[in-house]
């Protein structure tokens, strides 16, 4: 176990506060938070998904862990009715970003908000969905940069969406291809007179190698080069908007990248040769390795094991989850924070709120710092406990709000929360010890209204750890 | 009369979307915060490190006509492209006069309260800096300035104050960085670790329930970073309950006016008082697009001038010894173009004029090299040219007095070239080392 708790020291980043304070008092208090840790499948369905519904809780309970998890990662089709039917009435949904120009910004995005929460909260696909997250933000893309909005939604059906549990190398060209993304990093504004580097840079140093990973300036460059003619059709009654290859800004000229020779003459291949190159480069699973092992593990501590089932599946998905999935029944994994997403959906599941994923919701993802779709830089919203125990203010006045019922349509608290023992019971389930329940409920005692009880809860340290 | 509705409609346009953002996005009811969370020990080295510095960013929306702020009395041209717009030379003996700067430039005589700042040498201005944006859009030029840019928008979507954050993660307080007054500013764009507020009496816990307060503060005793950073924001809300900012008394005799910057600065100075580990504050004023009806010494630019005059000058005697750690700058999207137009108006123009005023700043001096307003000089359709890169003002008062590790990280590309306004680091630990 010792493991372990290192692990969960590197994840809480204390290295100030351990100097400061001494070893002793973190690890008490995180050993308290980890022994708090009671029902193990409220504990997977927490770490691979947004946390329990009594559904989820009871599928899980009827088929075991493990066959739950193979479940999740065959992910079928199905989505119950009502989920269905919310998302089709969602133009963002069904439409091309051609056909939802007539929308301001702010609807397109704000129907892709409802989209993300409605299904994090009633999808039972739920490994998928936080997948989908996952790559979301590995493919960040910033829903205020020019028209990058209105294409938003069809990036996030058939590069995130359509890949999540599928492989990475088509993963990979699929958003190569995406002219959200093109138009992100100004691949459109790319030449062979002037290639711009911006695209080709963030594909070696954040969508596939990773930062300082063995590539160097002038690879950037010949890569800028491969994709120069890659942009966006812009002509008069063409579908405007859509991925085009123009063999006239393209530099037929002979390339290396990454020690490979590409020769002169080529033409749209040349981009696709270096999406190839680097999708099965072992850096891209170092890489890929390192972020699944801190989205699920906590630390990058298992990151070498999780990079190998990378590499030697050829980038399957799938595979690689079953890696992760073992590695964090063995015991090795560290605590990980609640983003702001996480923790809005993970109280309104935890006690059964209906939800429709409204203006009202969104409005505290983003006084929290998570409005979706609007992390300006290319890397995605962070991860790590520092970046987010700064929103704690607009976190407790969540969760006023949500169990106040002042979130227009998340509304109906649960009948039957009495006294703080259901207060805590209703926010953890059976995810507390019987200890730390009880010192919770008697802490939580000391006000007298049961919602203020149960908002408390969501506002508690635990409450803010998967 | 409403004279802001003689803003051009792009502007109009910005500002109703900016108000509709505002609205849909509920700013007006909310509060946001958001702390970056270190250790204490973190925040005692951010502490010895610039011993609590903060830097006031005021801007200026709408595009400000500073050749009529800082005016270039001394040539000719200036008098005869402004016949009805042209302020007096500070030599007649006329109202409305200009206040001499320099034998050169004059100060807008509504800006009077400001002047003795200038004169005791607490205040500077940077003449003919902007960017290199060329569109003449307020939409444009303003995200290329929030976003710390050269020109243009393409390239990163974060905003240099973000980015200078990002380069010190260690110092933290509670309310590192705050907006008060508008929407979060592109400037900020990509910190989550920002406060935006509409004023101070925002930033406070839906539950005005002592009981509930007390539980919180006990849920957060731990010592895990979550812990720790509640600690923290419970403090800063304990201040905000205990002292409230609405009732915030100024000192030494300050008295603030009613209007927007005014407030908003009167709560930075509460802020700068109150130990809540403030950095940055951003500030906005609008109204600066006088494309029509602009006035003189009197008139719509005269009263933004006054009204901003006045706050500043109430600021800084608000703060008494305290203004040695603050420091202030003004800065707009782009300046007008010098020729008045027929609305006796000015139109869209490039190169601006920035004012630094506070703490380490070698004041009683207008900066930058004038290019000059003959006709050869002028760029575009004939405004002023820029001969300071703004960024290279503003990376000054980072590294100076934000001890900034890394302004090339705020500014990637910046050909760096020190602007000479603040005494540098070195030159502060220089004279200390001559006096131990």
């Amino acid at each position: 176990m010792s493991l372990t708790r290192r692990e969960a020291l590197v994840a809480l980043g204390g290295a100030g506060a351990i100097a400061l304070t001494g070893c002793a008092a973190p690890r008490r208090s995180l050993d308290a938070r980890r022994a708090a840790v009671g029902d193990p499948d409220v504990q997977v369905l927490s770490r691979f998904g947004f946390g329990p519904t009594a559904e989820d809780l009871d599928r899980i309970k009827s088929i075991g862990q493990d066959t739950w998890f193979e479940e999740q990662l065959a992910a079928g089709h199905g989505e119950p009715f009502a989920l269905q039917a919310s998302l089709a009435r969602l133009p963002i949904e069904n439409l091309s970003a051609w056909e939802l120009r007539d929308l301001p910004e702010n609807e397109v995005l704000a129907q892709m908000q409802q989209a993300a929460l409605l299904r994090a909260t009633y999808s039972p696909w739920q490994v998928r969905e936080r997948l989908v997250h996952f790559w979301s933000d590995h493919f960040n893309i910033y829903g205020r940069k020019g028209l990058a909005g209105y294409r938003k939604p069809e990036d996030e059906r058939r590069v995130v969406r359509d890949h999540a549990l599928g492989r990475f190398p088509d993963m990979l060209m699929a958003s190569a291809h995406s002219t959200a993304m093109l138009l992100y990093l100004d691949q459109q504004a790319s030449t062979s007179a002037h290639p711009n580097e911006n695209y080709a840079r963030e594909l070696l140093e954040l969508h596939s190698l990773g930062v300082d990973e063995g590539y160097t300036q002038r690879d950037v460059m010949e890569a800028a080069r491969c994709f120069t003619g890659w942009t966006e059709e812009r002509g008069f009654l063409k579908r405007q908007g859509s991925f085009k290859f123009d063999p006239a800004l393209h530099d037929r000229g002979e390339k290396a990248v990454l020690g490979q020779r590409i020769s002169a003459g080529g033409g749209k291949e040349d981009g696709e040769r270096v999406v190839q190159i680097v999708a099965a480069h072992p850096a891209t699973a170092r890489h890929i390795g390192r972020k699944l092992a801190r989205w699920y593990l906590g630390s990058t501590e298992q990151a070498p094991a999780v990079a190998k089932a990378f590499l030697q599946s050829g980038g399957d998905i799938k595979s690689t989850m079953k890696e992760v999935y073992r590695l964090y029944k063995s015991g090795l994994h560290a605590p990980v924070v609640k983003r702001p997403f996480d923790l809005a959906v993970s109280a309104i599941r935890a006690l059964g709120i209906e939800t429709g994923g409204g203006k009202d919701l969104q409005d505290h993802l983003r006084k929290m710092g998570q409005p979706l779709y609007q992390w300006p830089m290319p890397d995605g919203y962070p991860v790590d406990a520092e970046a987010w125990s700064g929103s704690l203010l607009a976190r407790w006045n969540f969760a006023l709000a949500l169990t106040q019922g002042q979130i227009r349509d998340t509304k109906g608290l649960p009948g039957g929360i009495h006294d703080p023992a259901d207060a805590v019971a209703s926010v953890f389930g059976g995810s507390l010890t019987k200890g730390a329940s009880e010192n919770l409920a008697k802490v939580v005692a000391k006000v007298k209204d049961p919602k203020q009880m149960v908002a408390l809860c969501i506002s508690s340290p635990e409450f803010q750890w998967r | 009369m409403n004279e802001q509705g003689f803003a051009c409609p792009e502007f109009d346009q910005w500002r109703s979307t900016s108000r509709r953002r505002l609205i849909a996005a509920g700013l007006g009811a909310g509060v946001q915060f958001f702390d970056h969370a270190r250790s204490a020990l973190a925040q005692a080295t951010f502490r010895a490190g610039h011993e609590g510095n903060v830097l006031v960013v005021v801007f200026l929306r709408g595009g400000a006509d500073v050749l009529n702020i800082v005016a270039p009395y001394g040539e000719d041209a200036y008098y005869r492209a402004r016949p009805t717009l042209a302020l007096p030379s500070p030599v007649k003996r006329v109202t409305g006069r200009l206040i001499d700067l320099d034998g050169f430039f004059g100060l807008h005589p509504a800006m009077a309260s400001l002047h003795p700042l200038y004169e005791t040498g607490s205040a500077c201005w940077i003449h003919a800096c902007g960017s290199g944006d060329s569109t003449r859009s307020h939409f444009e030029a303003m995200s290329t300035m929030e976003r710390g840019q050269a020109d243009g928008v393409r390239g990163t979507a974060s905003g240099w104050l973000a980015r200078h954050i990002a380069s010190t993660p260690a110092r933290s307080g509670p309310m590192r960085s705050v907006a008060i007054g508008g929407t979060m500013p592109d400037s900020l764009a990509g910190a989550i670790n920002a406060v935006a507020v509409q004023n101070l009496g925002e930033y406070r816990l839906a539950s005005t329930d002592e009981g509930y307060h007390d539980v919180l503060a006990q849920l957060y005793s731990g010592n895990d970073e979550i812990a720790q950073s509640g600690n923290r924001a419970l403090n800063a809300l304990k201040i905000l309950r205990e002292s409230d900012p609405r009732q915030y008394k100024p000192e030494f005799g300050a008295a603030y006016g009613t209007g927007g910057i005014a407030q908003a600065l009167k709560d930075v100075a509460y802020l700068v008082k109150h130990d809540v580990g403030l950095e940055t504050a951003c500030l906005e004023s609008v109204g600066w697009d006088t494309h029509v009806a602009q006035g003189a010494a009197t008139g719509w630019q005269a009263s933004l001038l006054g009204e901003l005059s006045d706050a500043i000058s109430s600021f800084f005697r608000d703060l008494g010894p305290t203004s040695q750690r603050v420091t202030l700058v003004v800065q707009t999207e782009f300046g007008r173009r010098l020729e008045e137009n027929s609305g006796f108006g000015t139109d869209h123009g490039h190169g601006g004029a920035m004012l630094v005023v506070g703490g380490g700043v070698r004041g009683g001096k207008v900066y930058g090299k004038w290019p000059g307003l003959v006709t050869d000089s002028l760029v575009g359709p004939g405004d002023l040219a820029v001969t300071t890169d703004y960024r290279n003002v503003l990376a000054d008062l980072l590294e100076a007095r934000l001890d900034s590790p890394s302004v090339d990280k705020v500014f990637p590309g910046l050909k760096r070239e020190r602007t000479g306004i603040v005494q540098t680091l070195t030159g502060d630990l220089a004279n200390k080392r001559s006096a131990i």
